[in-house]
């Protein structure tokens, strides 16, 4: 159109428009090019650095903690499966350094001693669960092969928690809002050195060593407050981690592929989201009986210990990933929790204190933190029940019960 | 516990244990291909043998602590071929790992160790090691023409 054209021929003269407002220069660019990064998808260290660094923002700016976790464990590969309850030999050593634990004979120094409650009460408490169990109900006069674990100890066990923790509430304030799980999961994944892929297409690749906890205590106390810590976060123990320079095949420690779960034995969301008390029973192929008969009487206290640190590393870690802390955020305030581990008339008692989650190679480097594990020997409760009748009951151990249930946080 | 194929009697509970005097197979201990924990020996059994039998044997007949035992079967290969083009079967064996108990541990030793024969001054050995080692020197080239070989020429 012939308006159009004139326009344009003014416009191009130059001519300014009266309603313009005066606008800044655009900047000129620093560069013309994009950054110069390595190859994403390339055969060589720098690539897989790239990779790493950018698998590490995802997780640390996911939104929320499910989500951190779904990203934490995707890639699934074969990992080692850890069985806390072990026939394998001289597991604890080895346990100890997956875990980097230091472990620490005795229990962690106590702190001021509360009012203790009245012990006659709750000693009948544990007698009436041991007679219950033994004398009064009818039973099976039999029970199954590799069954006898269930038959007597299991319901025992629950009893004496369950019992125990009601009658303590008056005294432990925590124990009235805590939530008791009987047979839960606790599942934990994790890295730890480094080893060269030996088959398969990904062969001479280097991989990190990954290790899964399945676990399922007899029965666990979760609470919704953190419980205090036994010494702080930095404290240099007295004692080394084991150092084992083989691979965990040679335990034997089988690998498996499967879901990377993490679980405290209830999802993110519970308000009860630590640990107070796991209790946790020997299984019928660990038995005293069993391991003194085939001549492996000094395996008794390392199944007692390799169960003690491989359930509660899982279970404090997964407490602390529930927080948002991974092996690239490491926790700032030590995690800790306890466990009873029996087998119906022989208790042992651990405490541990995870001071550390940064396990892998990479995080692992300037990292002078250890966990610290305090694990007691195995005493019995009582010497025998004959008719209606508890012979020797051992007040320590009830004693020593009382006190990690009634553990709880300053302010309450 | 026998090498051939042999029918045991069925064992009932009460009946007595089957005891075999001077078994007819036997163990070998092998170096470890791959590194193994202190306390554990790696052994070349029978086939027949079970874990059973190799702690039976160890702890019986030469009163060895045994902890634990683990076996496996190794699959010889059955690729080669003979001159007529037929398949040559690698024999399988069965490997069993023993891990000692009481605490005892096992290197298996250097059985071929370099030694140093100390020869007497004035001996033949001592005469001809000498002349052996002036000869050698006579043979290596002067050290100043640094490496090159003496019938290189510019």
């Amino acid at each position: 159109m012939a308006a159009s054209r004139r326009w344009r021929l003014a416009w191009q003269g130059g001519c300014r428009l009266l309603h313009t407002e005066p606008s800044v220069a655009p900047q000129p660019p620093s560069s013309l090019y994009p950054p110069v990064v390595a190859s994403h998808t390339a055969k060589s260290k720098s690539a897989k650095r790239r990779r790493l660094e950018y698998f590490y923002q995802r997780v640390h700016e996911a939104p929320s903690i499910e989500e951190k976790l779904r990203i934490y464990g995707c890639l699934q590969r074969l990992k080692y499966v850890v069985y806390p309850q072990t026939f394998s030999l001289n597991a604890d050593r080895w346990y100890q350094s997956f875990t980097k634990t230091v472990f620490v004979p005795g229990l962690p120094p106590a702190g001021a001693e509360p009012a203790g409650p009245d012990l006659s009460e709750l000693r009948s408490l544990a007698c009436d669960a041991l007679l219950q169990e033994h004398f009064y109900q009818h039973k099976r006069k039999r029970s199954l092969p590799y069954q006898e674990q269930e038959h007597i100890p299991a319901p025992f066990l629950t009893q004496l928690v369950s019992s125990l923790t009601a009658a303590l509430g008056s005294h432990n304030p925590l124990l009235r809002v805590s939530c008791l799980d009987l047979k839960p999961q606790v599942n934990f994944y994790w890295e730890r050195g480094e080893t060269v892929v030996t088959r398969g297409y990904r062969t001479g690749r280097i991989d990190p060593v990954r290790f899964q906890i399945d676990d399922k205590p007899h029965v666990q106390l979760r609470v919704p407050k953190q419980l205090p810590e036994f010494v702080p976060l930095d404290y240099s123990v007295p004692g080394e981690v084991p150092v084992v320079n083989h691979t965990p095949d040679k335990l034997p420690m089988f690998k498996r592929q499967y879901d990377n779960k993490v679980f405290i034995g209830s999802k993110v969301a519970d308000p009860c989201s630590y640990g107070h008390t796991q209790f946790h029973l020997i299984p019928d192929k660990l038995k005293r009986e069993r391991l003194l008969k085939a001549d492996l009487a000094d395996q008794i206290e390392v199944v007692h210990r390799a169960n003690g640190i491989a359930s509660l590393f899982a279970w404090t870690a997964a407490q602390a990933m529930y927080q948002g802390f991974w092996c690239e955020a490491d926790v700032t305030r030590p995690f800790v929790s306890q466990a009873v581990i029996t087998d119906g008339k022989y208790f042992a008692f651990f405490c541990y204190q995870l001071n550390t989650l940064a396990l892998t190679v990479k995080a692992d480097q300037n990292n002078s933190r250890k966990n610290i594990c305090w694990g007691t020997e195995s005493k019995p409760l009582y010497e025998a029940v004959e008719g209606s009748n508890v012979k020797g009951f051992n007040d320590e151990i009830l004693f020593q019960i009382v006190q990690f249930l009634l553990n709880r946080p300053e302010q309450l | 516990m026998a090498s051939g194929k042999v029918y045991y009697p069925l064992y009932q509970l009460g009946n007595p244990h089957l005891r075999i005097f001077r078994p007819d197979f036997f163990m070998k201990l092998v170096r470890p291909g791959v590194p193994q924990p202190e306390d554990t020996v790696q052994f070349h059994i029978s086939m027949r043998m079970t874990r059973l039998d190799v702690k039976n044997y160890l702890e019986k007949i030469y009163n060895v602590p045994v902890a634990a035992v683990r076996t496996r079967i190794q699959y010889g290969a059955n690729n080669k071929r003979n001159y007529k083009r037929q398949k040559v079967k690698i024999p399988d064996y069965k490997v069993a790992y023993v891990q000692l108990g009481k605490g005892q541990t096992f290197e298996f030793p250097n059985l071929f160790p370099e030694k140093e024969e100390a020869s007497e001054a004035g001996s033949i050995e001592d005469h001809y090691k000498q002349y052996m080692e002036s000869e050698r020197q006579r043979q290596t080239d002067d050290p100043r023409q640094g490496g090159v070989p003496s019938w290189f020429r510019f």
